[in-house]
Protein backbone atom coordinates (compact mmCIF):
# COMPACT_ATOMS: atom_id res chain seq x y z
CA UNK A 1 0.00 0.00 0.00
CA UNK A 2 2.56 2.13 1.12
CA UNK A 3 4.49 1.44 -2.05
CA UNK A 4 1.47 2.56 -4.23
CA UNK A 5 1.32 5.66 -2.88
CA UNK A 6 5.08 6.58 -3.59
CA UNK A 7 4.46 6.97 -7.48
CA UNK A 8 7.40 8.20 -9.58
CA UNK A 9 6.98 11.51 -10.73
CA UNK A 10 5.87 11.07 -14.43
CA UNK A 11 3.02 8.76 -13.26
CA UNK A 12 1.60 11.69 -11.11
CA UNK A 13 1.80 13.99 -14.03
CA UNK A 14 -0.81 11.01 -15.60
CA UNK A 15 -3.92 12.42 -13.61
CA UNK A 16 -3.47 16.04 -12.48
CA UNK A 17 -3.65 16.53 -9.02
CA UNK A 18 -5.77 19.60 -7.87
CA UNK A 19 -5.80 19.59 -3.85
CA UNK A 20 -7.67 21.83 -1.93
CA UNK A 21 -9.09 23.47 -4.87
CA UNK A 22 -11.78 20.24 -4.58
CA UNK A 23 -14.20 19.53 -2.21
CA UNK A 24 -12.44 15.58 -0.73
CA UNK A 25 -9.84 17.20 1.86
CA UNK A 26 -12.26 19.25 3.23
CA UNK A 27 -15.03 16.90 3.61
CA UNK A 28 -12.68 14.39 4.85
CA UNK A 29 -12.05 17.16 7.47
CA UNK A 30 -15.20 17.36 8.48
CA UNK A 31 -15.99 13.73 8.47
CA UNK A 32 -12.45 12.80 10.14
CA UNK A 33 -13.52 15.80 12.93
CA UNK A 34 -16.61 14.48 13.87
CA UNK A 35 -14.98 10.80 14.07
CA UNK A 36 -12.43 11.72 16.39
CA UNK A 37 -14.85 13.63 18.55
CA UNK A 38 -16.76 10.79 18.74
CA UNK A 39 -13.95 8.42 19.34
CA UNK A 40 -12.94 10.93 22.14
CA UNK A 41 -16.23 10.79 23.41
CA UNK A 42 -16.31 7.17 23.42
CA UNK A 43 -12.89 6.52 24.80
CA UNK A 44 -13.01 8.87 27.91
CA UNK A 45 -16.19 7.10 28.63
CA UNK A 46 -14.80 3.59 28.61
CA UNK A 47 -11.89 4.96 30.39
CA UNK A 48 -14.14 6.54 33.21
CA UNK A 49 -16.82 3.55 33.42
CA UNK A 50 -13.50 1.36 33.75
CA UNK A 51 -11.93 3.41 36.42
CA UNK A 52 -14.98 4.44 38.40
CA UNK A 53 -16.67 0.69 38.16
CA UNK A 54 -13.48 -0.88 39.31
CA UNK A 55 -12.97 1.44 41.93
CA UNK A 56 -16.62 1.28 43.43
CA UNK A 57 -16.58 -2.35 42.69
CA UNK A 58 -13.93 -3.20 45.70
CA UNK A 59 -16.19 -0.93 47.98
CA UNK A 60 -18.10 -2.45 50.02
CA UNK A 61 -20.35 -0.85 53.02
CA UNK A 62 -20.87 -3.58 56.45
CA UNK A 63 -24.24 -2.45 58.10
CA UNK A 64 -24.51 -3.33 62.01
CA UNK A 65 -28.61 -3.17 62.84
CA UNK A 66 -28.43 -3.34 66.34
CA UNK A 67 -31.18 -1.04 68.64
CA UNK A 68 -29.00 -0.83 71.62
CA UNK A 69 -27.00 2.29 70.91
CA UNK A 70 -24.20 1.24 73.06
CA UNK A 71 -24.32 -2.21 71.87
CA UNK A 72 -24.09 -0.62 68.14
CA UNK A 73 -21.26 1.15 68.64
CA UNK A 74 -18.98 -2.03 70.53
CA UNK A 75 -19.84 -3.72 67.15
CA UNK A 76 -18.64 -1.85 65.09
CA UNK A 77 -15.42 -1.43 66.61
CA UNK A 78 -15.32 -4.89 66.74
CA UNK A 79 -16.26 -5.25 63.54
CA UNK A 80 -13.86 -3.09 62.25
CA UNK A 81 -10.63 -4.53 64.23
CA UNK A 82 -11.73 -8.15 63.21
CA UNK A 83 -12.03 -6.75 59.47
CA UNK A 84 -8.86 -5.72 59.70
CA UNK A 85 -7.13 -8.82 60.08
CA UNK A 86 -9.24 -10.70 57.26
CA UNK A 87 -6.40 -10.99 54.51
CA UNK A 88 -7.76 -9.35 51.09
CA UNK A 89 -9.22 -6.18 52.91
CA UNK A 90 -7.11 -3.00 52.14
CA UNK A 91 -8.85 -0.30 54.01
CA UNK A 92 -11.40 -0.24 56.84
CA UNK A 93 -12.94 2.32 57.79
CA UNK A 94 -15.52 2.58 60.58
CA UNK A 95 -18.17 5.56 59.71
CA UNK A 96 -18.64 7.75 62.70
CA UNK A 97 -22.62 8.44 63.91
CA UNK A 98 -22.70 11.65 63.22
CA UNK A 99 -21.66 11.32 59.40
CA UNK A 100 -24.58 8.79 59.34
CA UNK A 101 -26.93 11.37 60.74
CA UNK A 102 -25.71 13.70 58.02
CA UNK A 103 -25.95 10.99 54.97
CA UNK A 104 -29.83 10.41 55.96
CA UNK A 105 -30.69 13.95 56.43
CA UNK A 106 -31.40 15.16 53.17
CA UNK A 107 -34.27 12.06 53.61
CA UNK A 108 -35.12 12.32 57.00
CA UNK A 109 -35.30 16.14 57.14
CA UNK A 110 -32.39 18.42 59.59
CA UNK A 111 -33.43 17.95 63.47
CA UNK A 112 -34.84 15.33 62.75
CA UNK A 113 -32.37 11.89 63.92
CA UNK A 114 -31.64 12.26 67.22
CA UNK A 115 -30.09 9.38 69.29
CA UNK A 116 -32.85 7.35 70.19
CA UNK A 117 -33.49 6.72 66.74
CA UNK A 118 -31.85 3.73 65.48
CA UNK A 119 -30.28 4.51 62.27
CA UNK A 120 -27.46 1.50 61.19
CA UNK A 121 -23.66 1.92 62.07
CA UNK A 122 -21.90 1.51 58.84
CA UNK A 123 -17.89 0.74 58.63
CA UNK A 124 -16.63 0.85 54.61
CA UNK A 125 -14.32 -1.24 53.14
CA UNK A 126 -12.37 -1.73 50.50
CA UNK A 127 -10.85 -4.74 48.91
CA UNK A 128 -7.29 -4.79 46.94
CA UNK A 129 -9.64 -6.49 44.28
CA UNK A 130 -13.40 -6.99 42.75
CA UNK A 131 -15.01 -9.09 45.84
CA UNK A 132 -17.08 -12.24 44.55
CA UNK A 133 -20.23 -13.77 46.17
CA UNK A 134 -18.34 -16.25 47.76
CA UNK A 135 -15.90 -13.90 49.03
CA UNK A 136 -18.83 -11.28 50.78
CA UNK A 137 -20.65 -14.61 51.97
CA UNK A 138 -17.55 -15.58 53.92
CA UNK A 139 -17.18 -12.47 54.93
CA UNK A 140 -20.76 -12.52 56.66
CA UNK A 141 -19.90 -15.78 58.65
CA UNK A 142 -16.84 -14.01 60.02
CA UNK A 143 -18.98 -11.27 61.50
CA UNK A 144 -21.67 -13.16 62.68
CA UNK A 145 -20.61 -13.91 65.84
CA UNK A 146 -19.58 -10.42 66.34
CA UNK A 147 -22.56 -8.97 64.99
CA UNK A 148 -25.88 -11.10 64.94
CA UNK A 149 -27.42 -8.68 62.38
CA UNK A 150 -25.61 -7.38 59.80
CA UNK A 151 -25.84 -6.55 56.03
CA UNK A 152 -23.64 -6.33 52.90
CA UNK A 153 -24.07 -3.63 50.45
CA UNK A 154 -21.67 -4.44 47.39
CA UNK A 155 -21.36 -0.93 45.86
CA UNK A 156 -20.57 -2.57 42.25
CA UNK A 157 -24.62 -3.90 42.91
CA UNK A 158 -26.26 -0.25 43.01
CA UNK A 159 -24.37 1.11 40.66
CA UNK A 160 -24.44 -1.10 38.05
CA UNK A 161 -27.32 0.64 36.57
CA UNK A 162 -25.33 4.12 35.60
CA UNK A 163 -22.37 1.51 34.59
CA UNK A 164 -24.99 -0.22 32.30
CA UNK A 165 -25.41 3.22 30.60
CA UNK A 166 -21.72 3.78 30.26
CA UNK A 167 -21.31 0.84 28.83
CA UNK A 168 -24.32 1.56 26.29
CA UNK A 169 -23.15 5.03 25.63
CA UNK A 170 -19.78 3.34 24.31
CA UNK A 171 -21.45 1.05 22.38
CA UNK A 172 -23.31 3.94 20.73
CA UNK A 173 -20.30 5.58 19.83
CA UNK A 174 -18.84 2.39 18.41
CA UNK A 175 -22.15 2.53 16.62
CA UNK A 176 -21.86 6.18 15.35
CA UNK A 177 -17.66 5.88 14.35
CA UNK A 178 -18.89 2.62 12.14
CA UNK A 179 -21.65 5.21 10.67
CA UNK A 180 -19.28 8.10 10.00
CA UNK A 181 -16.44 5.43 8.33
CA UNK A 182 -19.44 4.20 6.06
CA UNK A 183 -20.37 7.72 4.93
CA UNK A 184 -16.48 8.59 4.24
CA UNK A 185 -16.62 5.39 2.51
CA UNK A 186 -19.23 6.81 0.67
CA UNK A 187 -17.51 9.62 -0.15
CA UNK A 188 -14.53 8.43 -1.61
CA UNK A 189 -15.96 6.36 -3.80
CA UNK A 190 -17.99 9.14 -5.09
CA UNK A 191 -14.94 11.20 -5.55
CA UNK A 192 -13.17 8.56 -7.41
CA UNK A 193 -15.77 7.73 -9.73
CA UNK A 194 -16.38 11.68 -10.62
CA UNK A 195 -12.55 11.87 -10.91
CA UNK A 196 -12.46 8.49 -13.19
CA UNK A 197 -15.62 9.83 -15.67
CA UNK A 198 -13.16 13.09 -15.80
CA UNK A 199 -9.95 11.18 -16.63
CA UNK A 200 -11.71 8.43 -18.46
CA UNK A 201 -9.80 8.97 -21.70
CA UNK A 202 -6.74 9.13 -20.12
CA UNK A 203 -7.25 5.71 -18.46
CA UNK A 204 -8.57 4.07 -21.94
CA UNK A 205 -5.34 5.28 -23.77
CA UNK A 206 -3.23 3.71 -20.98
CA UNK A 207 -5.06 0.40 -21.34
CA UNK A 208 -5.07 0.35 -25.10
CA UNK A 209 -1.02 0.79 -24.78
CA UNK A 210 -1.49 -2.27 -21.86
CA UNK A 211 -2.03 -0.35 -18.39
CA UNK A 212 -3.55 -2.98 -15.73
CA UNK A 213 -6.67 -1.63 -14.04
CA UNK A 214 -4.04 -1.70 -11.05
CA UNK A 215 -1.68 0.55 -12.80
CA UNK A 216 -4.37 2.86 -13.33
CA UNK A 217 -6.12 2.64 -9.88
CA UNK A 218 -2.74 3.74 -8.20
CA UNK A 219 -2.86 7.18 -10.18
CA UNK A 220 -6.36 7.71 -7.90
CA UNK A 221 -5.08 6.20 -4.66
CA UNK A 222 -2.15 7.96 -4.41
CA UNK A 223 -4.37 11.40 -5.18
CA UNK A 224 -6.70 10.38 -2.44
CA UNK A 225 -4.28 9.05 0.01
CA UNK A 226 -3.05 12.60 -0.64
CA UNK A 227 -6.73 14.46 0.05
CA UNK A 228 -7.58 11.94 3.21
CA UNK A 229 -3.52 13.19 4.58
CA UNK A 230 -4.44 16.98 4.51
CA UNK A 231 -8.10 16.19 5.25
CA UNK A 232 -7.19 14.15 8.31
CA UNK A 233 -4.64 16.48 9.32
CA UNK A 234 -7.04 19.30 9.17
CA UNK A 235 -9.86 17.27 11.44
CA UNK A 236 -7.21 16.28 13.71
CA UNK A 237 -5.82 19.11 14.48
CA UNK A 238 -9.87 20.64 15.30
CA UNK A 239 -10.89 17.96 17.09
CA UNK A 240 -7.46 18.10 18.91
CA UNK A 241 -8.54 21.52 20.02
CA UNK A 242 -11.70 21.19 20.86
CA UNK A 243 -11.30 18.26 23.36
CA UNK A 244 -7.88 19.56 24.97
CA UNK A 245 -10.96 22.93 25.52
CA UNK A 246 -13.09 20.54 26.88
CA UNK A 247 -10.66 18.19 28.98
CA UNK A 248 -10.11 21.70 30.68
CA UNK A 249 -13.49 21.82 31.53
CA UNK A 250 -14.15 18.42 32.85
CA UNK A 251 -11.33 18.54 34.85
CA UNK A 252 -12.82 21.98 36.45
CA UNK A 253 -16.45 20.12 37.06
CA UNK A 254 -17.24 19.03 40.92
CA UNK A 255 -15.82 15.66 42.45
CA UNK A 256 -18.41 13.17 41.04
CA UNK A 257 -18.68 10.16 39.00
CA UNK A 258 -17.19 11.76 36.01
CA UNK A 259 -14.40 13.54 38.04
CA UNK A 260 -11.29 12.90 36.49
CA UNK A 261 -12.94 11.80 33.26
CA UNK A 262 -10.29 12.79 30.47
CA UNK A 263 -8.84 11.28 27.39
CA UNK A 264 -6.52 8.31 28.64
CA UNK A 265 -2.97 8.68 27.07
CA UNK A 266 -3.87 5.55 24.61
CA UNK A 267 -7.02 7.53 23.45
CA UNK A 268 -4.86 10.00 21.60
CA UNK A 269 -2.38 7.79 20.39
CA UNK A 270 -5.39 6.39 18.73
CA UNK A 271 -6.74 9.15 17.72
CA UNK A 272 -3.40 9.89 16.29
CA UNK A 273 -4.04 6.47 14.77
CA UNK A 274 -7.72 7.37 13.18
CA UNK A 275 -6.34 9.48 9.90
CA UNK A 276 -3.70 7.15 8.77
CA UNK A 277 -6.49 4.36 9.24
CA UNK A 278 -9.34 6.58 7.26
CA UNK A 279 -6.61 7.16 4.66
CA UNK A 280 -5.60 4.05 4.39
CA UNK A 281 -8.76 2.71 4.19
CA UNK A 282 -9.64 6.06 1.24
CA UNK A 283 -6.66 3.99 -0.89
CA UNK A 284 -8.85 0.91 -0.35
CA UNK A 285 -12.14 2.12 -1.29
CA UNK A 286 -10.38 4.14 -4.14
CA UNK A 287 -8.32 1.17 -5.58
CA UNK A 288 -11.47 -1.07 -5.29
CA UNK A 289 -13.53 1.50 -6.94
CA UNK A 290 -11.31 1.72 -9.75
CA UNK A 291 -10.72 -1.90 -10.37
CA UNK A 292 -15.00 -2.56 -10.13
CA UNK A 293 -15.13 0.02 -13.02
CA UNK A 294 -12.87 -0.58 -14.99
CA UNK A 295 -13.66 -4.71 -15.22
CA UNK A 296 -16.44 -3.11 -17.32
CA UNK A 297 -14.38 -1.89 -19.80
CA UNK A 298 -12.39 -4.60 -22.28
CA UNK B 1 5.74 -20.23 -40.61
CA UNK B 2 3.86 -19.18 -37.40
CA UNK B 3 0.71 -16.50 -37.67
CA UNK B 4 0.58 -13.02 -35.66
CA UNK B 5 -2.77 -12.91 -36.27
CA UNK B 6 -5.81 -15.41 -37.58
CA UNK B 7 -9.09 -14.60 -38.19
CA UNK B 8 -11.28 -17.20 -38.69
CA UNK B 9 -14.94 -16.60 -40.16
CA UNK B 10 -14.98 -13.15 -37.64
CA UNK B 11 -17.80 -10.92 -37.74
CA UNK B 12 -18.55 -7.95 -35.21
CA UNK B 13 -21.89 -6.26 -34.64
CA UNK B 14 -22.18 -3.01 -32.08
CA UNK B 15 -25.11 -3.94 -29.46
CA UNK B 16 -28.28 -5.29 -31.98
CA UNK B 17 -27.23 -3.44 -35.39
CA UNK B 18 -26.17 -5.26 -38.31
CA UNK B 19 -22.64 -6.78 -38.78
CA UNK B 20 -20.40 -4.03 -39.00
CA UNK B 21 -17.90 -6.71 -40.36
CA UNK B 22 -19.06 -10.37 -41.86
CA UNK B 23 -16.99 -13.45 -42.13
CA UNK B 24 -13.60 -12.21 -42.07
CA UNK B 25 -11.02 -14.75 -42.89
CA UNK B 26 -7.16 -14.13 -43.21
CA UNK B 27 -4.10 -14.47 -41.43
CA UNK B 28 -1.13 -12.07 -40.86
CA UNK B 29 2.54 -13.19 -40.94
CA UNK B 30 5.34 -11.90 -38.78
CA UNK B 31 7.24 -9.62 -40.28
CA UNK B 32 4.54 -8.68 -43.12
CA UNK B 33 3.22 -5.30 -44.09
CA UNK B 34 -0.46 -4.77 -45.41
CA UNK B 35 -2.69 -2.03 -46.12
CA UNK B 36 -5.69 -1.91 -45.05
CA UNK B 37 -8.05 -0.03 -47.54
CA UNK B 38 -11.64 0.29 -48.50
CA UNK B 39 -14.51 2.85 -48.37
CA UNK B 40 -15.26 5.34 -45.48
CA UNK B 41 -17.80 2.99 -43.77
CA UNK B 42 -16.49 -0.05 -44.70
CA UNK B 43 -15.28 -1.20 -41.42
CA UNK B 44 -11.84 -0.50 -41.12
CA UNK B 45 -11.57 1.17 -37.89
CA UNK B 46 -13.75 -1.88 -36.84
CA UNK B 47 -11.14 -4.34 -38.29
CA UNK B 48 -8.30 -2.57 -36.35
CA UNK B 49 -9.85 -2.66 -33.12
CA UNK B 50 -10.35 -6.02 -33.46
CA UNK B 51 -6.75 -6.44 -34.11
CA UNK B 52 -5.14 -4.07 -31.40
CA UNK B 53 -8.01 -5.71 -28.92
CA UNK B 54 -10.03 -2.93 -28.24
CA UNK B 55 -13.30 -5.26 -28.88
CA UNK B 56 -14.07 -8.80 -29.00
CA UNK B 57 -16.10 -10.64 -31.80
CA UNK B 58 -19.45 -10.95 -32.31
CA UNK B 59 -18.36 -14.35 -33.62
CA UNK B 60 -15.96 -16.36 -34.90
CA UNK B 61 -11.96 -17.13 -33.96
CA UNK B 62 -9.43 -14.98 -33.50
CA UNK B 63 -5.92 -16.44 -32.72
CA UNK B 64 -3.21 -13.65 -31.86
CA UNK B 65 0.51 -14.32 -30.95
CA UNK B 66 -0.71 -18.15 -31.01
CA UNK B 67 -3.03 -17.31 -28.31
CA UNK B 68 -6.97 -17.38 -28.47
CA UNK B 69 -8.19 -13.70 -28.11
CA UNK B 70 -11.38 -13.82 -28.26
CA UNK B 71 -11.73 -16.42 -24.73
CA UNK B 72 -8.65 -14.63 -23.23
CA UNK B 73 -9.29 -13.67 -19.92
CA UNK B 74 -9.27 -9.62 -19.24
CA UNK B 75 -6.43 -10.09 -16.90
CA UNK B 76 -3.83 -11.22 -19.80
CA UNK B 77 -5.21 -8.65 -22.27
CA UNK B 78 -2.15 -5.88 -20.63
CA UNK B 79 0.33 -8.28 -21.92
CA UNK B 80 -0.94 -8.99 -25.33
CA UNK B 81 -1.70 -4.86 -25.63
CA UNK B 82 2.29 -4.29 -24.91
CA UNK B 83 2.89 -6.13 -28.07
CA UNK B 84 0.79 -3.85 -30.18
CA UNK B 85 1.51 -0.62 -31.11
CA UNK B 86 -1.82 1.52 -31.93
CA UNK B 87 -1.68 5.45 -33.81
CA UNK B 88 -5.46 6.34 -33.19
CA UNK B 89 -7.20 8.15 -36.26
CA UNK B 90 -7.79 10.74 -33.57
CA UNK B 91 -4.08 10.60 -32.17
CA UNK B 92 -5.73 10.07 -28.72
CA UNK B 93 -2.86 11.94 -26.92
CA UNK B 94 -2.91 12.61 -23.00
CA UNK B 95 -3.29 16.34 -23.28
CA UNK B 96 -1.43 17.47 -20.21
CA UNK B 97 0.94 15.70 -20.93
CA UNK B 98 4.15 16.88 -22.90
CA UNK B 99 5.50 15.89 -26.18
CA UNK B 100 7.94 13.74 -24.86
CA UNK B 101 5.62 12.15 -21.66
CA UNK B 102 3.09 11.18 -24.08
CA UNK B 103 5.79 9.53 -26.20
CA UNK B 104 7.77 7.60 -23.61
CA UNK B 105 3.80 6.54 -22.34
CA UNK B 106 4.26 2.96 -23.43
CA UNK B 107 7.34 2.45 -21.85
CA UNK B 108 6.68 3.75 -18.73
CA UNK B 109 3.63 1.65 -18.68
CA UNK B 110 5.99 -1.32 -19.91
CA UNK B 111 7.87 -0.71 -16.25
CA UNK B 112 10.85 0.94 -18.26
CA UNK B 113 13.45 2.69 -16.24
CA UNK B 114 13.73 6.76 -16.62
CA UNK B 115 17.33 6.30 -17.46
CA UNK B 116 16.38 3.69 -19.98
CA UNK B 117 13.94 5.71 -21.96
CA UNK B 118 15.52 8.79 -21.96
CA UNK B 119 17.64 8.19 -25.03
CA UNK B 120 15.45 6.35 -27.00
CA UNK B 121 12.56 8.77 -26.38
CA UNK B 122 15.05 11.88 -27.42
CA UNK B 123 16.21 9.71 -30.68
CA UNK B 124 12.54 9.39 -31.20
CA UNK B 125 11.58 13.07 -31.33
CA UNK B 126 14.81 13.55 -33.38
CA UNK B 127 12.99 11.17 -36.02
CA UNK B 128 9.78 12.76 -35.98
CA UNK B 129 10.98 16.48 -35.99
CA UNK B 130 10.05 17.68 -32.70
CA UNK B 131 12.95 18.02 -30.70
CA UNK B 132 12.80 21.50 -29.84
CA UNK B 133 8.75 20.90 -29.01
CA UNK B 134 9.32 18.18 -26.34
CA UNK B 135 7.74 20.21 -23.60
CA UNK B 136 4.87 21.18 -26.03
CA UNK B 137 1.55 20.03 -24.79
CA UNK B 138 -0.70 18.11 -27.93
CA UNK B 139 -2.91 21.40 -27.64
CA UNK B 140 -0.30 23.56 -28.89
CA UNK B 141 0.66 21.39 -31.61
CA UNK B 142 -0.56 20.92 -35.48
CA UNK B 143 -2.04 18.29 -36.62
CA UNK B 144 0.61 16.89 -38.63
CA UNK B 145 3.15 17.32 -34.93
CA UNK B 146 0.20 15.69 -33.24
CA UNK B 147 -0.03 12.40 -35.90
CA UNK B 148 3.66 12.21 -35.52
CA UNK B 149 3.95 12.14 -31.58
CA UNK B 150 0.80 9.96 -31.79
CA UNK B 151 2.98 7.30 -34.30
CA UNK B 152 6.52 8.03 -32.06
CA UNK B 153 4.12 6.50 -29.10
CA UNK B 154 3.27 3.68 -31.43
CA UNK B 155 6.55 2.51 -32.23
CA UNK B 156 8.92 3.45 -29.08
CA UNK B 157 8.51 0.38 -27.84
CA UNK B 158 9.61 -1.92 -30.96
CA UNK B 159 6.20 -3.32 -31.09
CA UNK B 160 5.51 -7.03 -32.45
CA UNK B 161 2.55 -5.84 -34.52
CA UNK B 162 1.54 -2.09 -35.71
CA UNK B 163 -1.37 -1.01 -36.13
CA UNK B 164 -2.19 2.53 -37.93
CA UNK B 165 -5.30 4.28 -38.53
CA UNK B 166 -4.92 6.90 -41.08
CA UNK B 167 -1.17 7.42 -40.21
CA UNK B 168 -0.28 10.22 -42.78
CA UNK B 169 -3.84 11.83 -42.95
CA UNK B 170 -2.72 15.11 -41.42
CA UNK B 171 1.00 15.55 -42.95
CA UNK B 172 2.22 16.56 -45.70
CA UNK B 173 3.50 14.02 -48.53
CA UNK B 174 7.35 14.50 -47.41
CA UNK B 175 6.38 13.68 -43.98
CA UNK B 176 4.01 10.75 -44.80
CA UNK B 177 6.77 9.30 -46.89
CA UNK B 178 9.28 10.22 -44.05
CA UNK B 179 6.82 8.30 -41.85
CA UNK B 180 6.26 5.19 -44.15
CA UNK B 181 9.92 4.75 -43.77
CA UNK B 182 10.04 4.60 -40.30
CA UNK B 183 7.13 1.97 -40.44
CA UNK B 184 9.13 0.05 -42.91
CA UNK B 185 12.65 0.69 -40.94
CA UNK B 186 10.80 -1.01 -37.97
CA UNK B 187 9.05 -4.00 -40.65
CA UNK B 188 12.47 -4.86 -41.36
CA UNK B 189 13.53 -5.69 -37.75
CA UNK B 190 10.16 -8.21 -38.15
CA UNK B 191 7.20 -6.09 -36.78
CA UNK B 192 4.08 -6.89 -38.45
CA UNK B 193 2.82 -4.01 -39.78
CA UNK B 194 -1.26 -2.84 -40.81
CA UNK B 195 -1.93 0.39 -41.91
CA UNK B 196 -5.53 1.70 -42.58
CA UNK B 197 -5.88 4.18 -45.19
CA UNK B 198 -7.56 5.61 -48.22
CA UNK B 199 -4.25 7.12 -49.72
CA UNK B 200 -3.84 4.38 -52.64
CA UNK B 201 -0.36 6.04 -53.10
CA UNK B 202 0.96 4.65 -50.16
CA UNK B 203 0.88 1.04 -51.31
CA UNK B 204 3.27 1.96 -53.73
CA UNK B 205 5.60 3.00 -51.59
CA UNK B 206 6.50 -0.04 -49.55
CA UNK B 207 8.06 -2.91 -51.48
CA UNK B 208 6.28 -6.23 -50.58
CA UNK B 209 3.46 -4.75 -49.37
CA UNK B 210 0.50 -6.46 -49.35
CA UNK B 211 -3.12 -5.38 -49.77
CA UNK B 212 -6.61 -6.37 -47.83
CA UNK B 213 -9.92 -4.12 -49.07
CA UNK B 214 -13.00 -4.11 -46.87
CA UNK B 215 -15.53 -3.19 -48.40
CA UNK B 216 -19.17 -3.41 -46.85
CA UNK B 217 -17.54 -5.40 -43.47
CA UNK B 218 -16.18 -7.94 -45.77
CA UNK B 219 -12.96 -8.30 -47.26
CA UNK B 220 -12.33 -8.53 -51.46
CA UNK B 221 -9.81 -8.77 -53.71
CA UNK B 222 -7.12 -8.65 -51.73
CA UNK B 223 -4.08 -8.47 -53.61
CA UNK B 224 -5.33 -7.24 -57.20
CA UNK B 225 -3.61 -3.19 -57.25
CA UNK B 226 -0.62 -3.41 -55.31
CA UNK B 227 2.26 -2.59 -57.97
CA UNK B 228 4.57 -5.05 -56.57
CA UNK B 229 3.26 -8.44 -56.18
CA UNK B 230 2.41 -9.33 -52.72
CA UNK B 231 3.02 -12.57 -51.01
CA UNK B 232 0.44 -14.60 -51.08
CA UNK B 233 -2.06 -13.71 -48.54
CA UNK B 234 -4.66 -16.91 -47.24
CA UNK B 235 -7.54 -16.05 -47.48
CA UNK B 236 -10.15 -18.28 -46.19
CA UNK B 237 -13.23 -17.53 -47.92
Amino acid sequence: MLLDFALPEHDRKLIPEGRISGPMPWVIAIMLFLTLLVAAAGLTLADAARQGGDDLAQQVTVQIIEADPVARAGQRAAVAKKLRAVPGIAEVKAVPDAQVRNLLEPWLGTGVIDADIPVPALVDIRFDRVPDAVTLKKLQQILAPIAPVIRLDSHSSWMAPFFELMSALVWLTVAILLLLLIATSAVVVLAVRSALNTHRETIQIMHMMGGTDVQAARLFQRRVALDALLGGAIGFGAAALVILTLGGRFAAVEPGLLAGASLPWYGWIALGLIPLAVMGLAMLMARWTVVSALKKML
Amino acid sequence: MQSVVEFDNVGLRYGTGAETLTDLSFTLYPGSFYFLTGPSGAGKTSLLKLLYLAHRPSRGAIRMFGHDAVTLPRERLPGFRRRIGVVFQDFRLVQHLSTFDNIALPLRIAGIQEKDLKGPVTEMLAWIGLTERADARPATLSGGEQQRVAIARAVIGRPEMLVADEPTGNVDPDMARRLLQLFAALNRLGTTVVVATHDIHLLQEIEGAQMMRLDKGRLSDPTGSLKHPPRPLVLRN
